[in-house]
């Protein structure tokens, strides 16, 4: 159809390009102000769906991270509460080896040997009783506040309980150790009770309290070997703390990539808009002015 | 032929042009009323008397100008063309808006939306597990767990209050409907009775137009032009208006969304309740689809979207509900469920967090001792399983978004042929001014030339009677 165009068409269309160029000047003004690519679903349903695949991942590995923090704790704590293990059997396997000699050691010098042997075991109990963040890192999951008691050295873990932390979607560290394992549990099978019994003989002037020695040093192989496993679980915390961390920046990078407007192209497609709008502003006054009428007499 | 019929030539000129000139007036007085149409003045030549009897003869001039009426520039063809698109638009432009506001509530993607508390919600259960007997971190998940539930609750209640919104409108909308019907009939009338007495209709039939339009724009009914001047306007195939009569319009159906799905939303006439009316365009036709219950996906979109958060908040309350009954609290009993809800169609409006103390979350298993966590631990870990919550939210918002878009796009595409279109029809009927200054030069012209015409006839009879016969005085 050929048109006829009329100053009310003019008029029309005027508006509305101005409404349209205004309406787009609001979006990129939207745009560059948040600076995000995507403001609301239907911007980019599939980018949507990715954004929020990316946070929920973020999130999960936020809380991984804390979860090996947590853990490396956990493990500092028992390492070192082994290293000072380490140290007492060595002191109370010398102790017992010096209280063996029994054509040097008189009654006396045993009993002191006895009474040193009585406070080394103390510190022992201490020890396999050490607790992190209020928690038992010897006896996994009680709520005895110990993990041995010190009348009887009943071990109050559950049996086969362990405390795992997840530092992963799929995998997770233990953080605690056996202390039943460790120290054994209850009377006789026991390292207390296995130092009792030679404070015992010692001070009762029991001979040849040599034959205790093989047990101290069962022990302190499986005290080492505990150790070296907790050394084997640290460096796995360590490894997931690093590869977690990685992956957080490499998260962050993809959320950017997906949600996360570039500042240049937002300012430049701002300032291209804008420019629009005032050509559109300027076309319209100069083109809505005239008429017939300004020409007649 | 008569001594003065040239007089009156000149005067049937000398009218004609103060005609033009009048309707030119009205023409550049309305062209800024919305909905006027530029008239014209119709004229044609009065040919000459005819010759009767024996003795006359001679060649008969013509007897000027007669004005036969004032034409309106209309086209049926444009106006039914502005009716139709109206009414696409109206329809996809309503839909596009409730779709709009629906996604407006749902503040994805960031950090005011429920993925946002579901990942904080699965963070705690993780905390707990490492903490298992601390009023903090049980606190902690606890709060997590009513935040979540409360964050559903308040999507499914936007989602039902936008719901009440759009059926006001609809009512609000079928009230316009029928008072734009009354008016048509009523213009109807006085059209019939003006146009019988022989009068102008013009500006009433504009008026008419304006009603008809509106009444398109609301339900996307088509007009039907009568011979006597009338129109009908149908409404799915039957007469809203006919002639001077109205066939009222009302809603019928639920008033709320949860009881949408046996008693749908519909249309009917009002002297006829049990009939339904069915209207495939206009707002109310939108509004009307997005009341609609649920479909298998293809329902109204409110309802859907409820549907689905009620769907998502039975499958999160059943998954953590199946791991967290298999669980042991700190003191060694079996565990329960975590979630309740009333019943899976009002899951997202009634679910609730039944432990209100660590000592009531199963968070150990069987013989792990009361500090153990593991099976916290397995409910945090369906925020990854392979058909864990996260990704029934994810599939929601995504559905949203994917219906949002299109229906935007398609309310883009009808709102320019709907553009197009009225721009077509003002081409046709708008007012020029330059045209209608053009047009009162041509009439001041026509004026002063019939009247320079009469002034000749004058000076002749002049001549005539007072100089003839004055030969030699």
């Amino acid at each position: 159809m050929i048109s006829r165009t009329t100053t009310s068409i003019m008029v029309r269309q005027a508006q509305r390009n101005l409404q349209f160029s205004m309406s787009q000047l609001a979006t990129m003004q939207e745009r560059a102000t948040s600076l995000k690519a995507i403001n609301r679903p239907s911007d980019d349903p599939a980018a949507t769906a990715d954004a929020l695949k990316v946070h929920a991942h973020q999130r999960a590995v936020e809380q991984y991270a804390r979860n090996a923090d947590n853990g490396d704790g956990w493990l500092t704590t028992i390492d070192t509460a082994l290293s000072s293990t380490t140290n007492i059997m060595n002191r109370i396997r010398a102790l017992a080896l010096q209280g063996a000699n029994d054509g040097a050691m008189s009654q006396p010098a045993k009993d002191a040997i006895a009474v040193e042997l009585k406070g080394l075991k103390e510190d022992l109990l201490r020890n396999a009783n050490t607790t992190y963040l209020g928690r038992n890192v010897f006896s996994g999951n009680t709520d005895t506040g110990r993990a041995f008691d010190a009348a009887n050295y009943t071990f109050t873990g559950a049996p086969g309980a362990s405390v795992q932390r997840r530092i992963g979607d799929d995998a997770t560290v233990r953080v605690d150790a056996d202390g039943s394992a460790i120290f054994g549990q209850g009377r006789p099978n026991s390292v207390f009770d296995l130092v009792d019994r030679i404070v015992t003989d010692l001070s009762g002037g029991v001979n040849n309290i040599g034959v205790h020695i093989g047990a101290l040093d069962g022990y302190m192989k499986g005290i080492v070997g505990q150790q070296a496993q907790i050394g084997a679980q640290q460096s796995q915390i360590d490894r997931a703390q690093a590869s977690l961390l990685k992956e957080k920046g490499t998260l962050e990078a993809q959320r950017a990539g997906i949600e996360d407007l570039d500042l240049g192209q937002a300012i430049l497609d701002l300032k291209t808009q804008e420019v629009t709008y005032q050509a559109a502003l300027a076309v319209t006054a100069r083109t809505l002015q005239p008429t017939l009428m300004d020409f007649l007499r | 032929m008569s001594t003065f019929s040239g007089l009156n030539t000149a005067y049937s000129g000398l009218v004609a042009a103060r005609y033009g000139l009048d309707v030119t007036g009205q023409n550049i007085t309305n062209s800024t009323t919305n909905g006027y149409t530029r008239q014209r003045v119709m004229t044609s030549a009065v040919g000459g008397v005819a010759t009767t009897g024996m003795f006359t003869g001679g060649i008969r001039v013509g007897q000027g100008v007669s004005v036969d009426g004032i034409a309106r520039m209309g086209d049926d063809h444009l106006d039914a063309q502005v009716r139709f698109t109206a009414g696409a638009a109206a329809y996809t432009a309503v839909r596009a808006d409730g779709l709009k506001t629906m996604e407006a509530s749902l503040h994805e993607p960031g950090k005011d939306g429920l993925s946002a508390d579901l990942g904080n919600f699965w963070a705690a259960w993780q905390e707990l597990s490492k903490s298992v007997g601390e009023t903090a971190q049980s606190g902690l998940l606890l709060g997590q767990a009513k935040t979540l539930a409360t964050h559903i609750a308040s999507n499914y209640q936007a989602v039902d209050r936008q719901w009440s919104d759009v059926r006001d409108t609809v009512t609000g909308a079928v009230a316009e409907l029928n008072q734009a019907a009354a008016g048509v009939a009523e213009l109807n009338g006085r059209i019939r009775s003006t146009l019988a007495a022989g009068g102008n209709v013009n500006e009433l039939l504009d008026q008419r137009a304006g009603f008809t339009n509106t009444i398109a724009a609301l339900t996307g009914g088509s007009v039907r032009q009568q011979a006597d001047g009338t129109v009908d306007v149908l409404v799915g195939g039957n007469a809203l208006v006919s002639g001077t009569s109205v066939h009222e319009l009302s809603v019928a159906g639920s008033i709320r969304m949860d009881a949408v799905t046996g008693d749908p939303v519909r249309l009917v006439w009002t002297d006829r309740p049990g009939v339904p009316v069915s209207v495939d365009g206009g707002e109310i036709a939108g509004g009307l689809s997005l009341l609609a219950p649920v479909n298998g996906g293809a329902g109204g979109a409110l309802a859907e979207a409820a549907a689905s958060y009620n769907d998502f908040a039975v499958k999160l309350a059943d998954r953590v509900n199946a791991i967290h009954s298999t669980g042991y609290l700190p003191d060694g009993t079996q565990g329960g469920n975590f979630f309740a809800y009333a019943s899976p169609a009002t899951a997202a409006s009634t679910l609730t967090v039944i432990p209100t103390s660590g000592a009531q979350i199963a968070s150990g298993s069987l013989n792990g001792g009361p500090r153990d966590g593991s099976n916290a631990d397995a409910i945090a870990k369906l925020a990854t399983g392979p058909d864990s919550p996260n990704k029934v939210w994810t599939q929601v918002v995504t559905t949203i978004g994917v219906a949002t878009k299109a229906e935007l796009r398609q309310a883009s595409l009808a709102n320019l042929a709907a553009t197009s279109a009225v721009a077509l029809q003002l081409s046709n009927s708008g007012v020029s001014l330059d045209e209608e200054n053009v047009n009162l030069l041509m009439f001041q012209h026509a004026y002063q030339g019939a009247a320079r015409v009469m002034t000749a006839v004058d000076e002749m009879l002049d001549t005539l009677i007072n100089r003839t016969g004055l030969v030699g005085r």
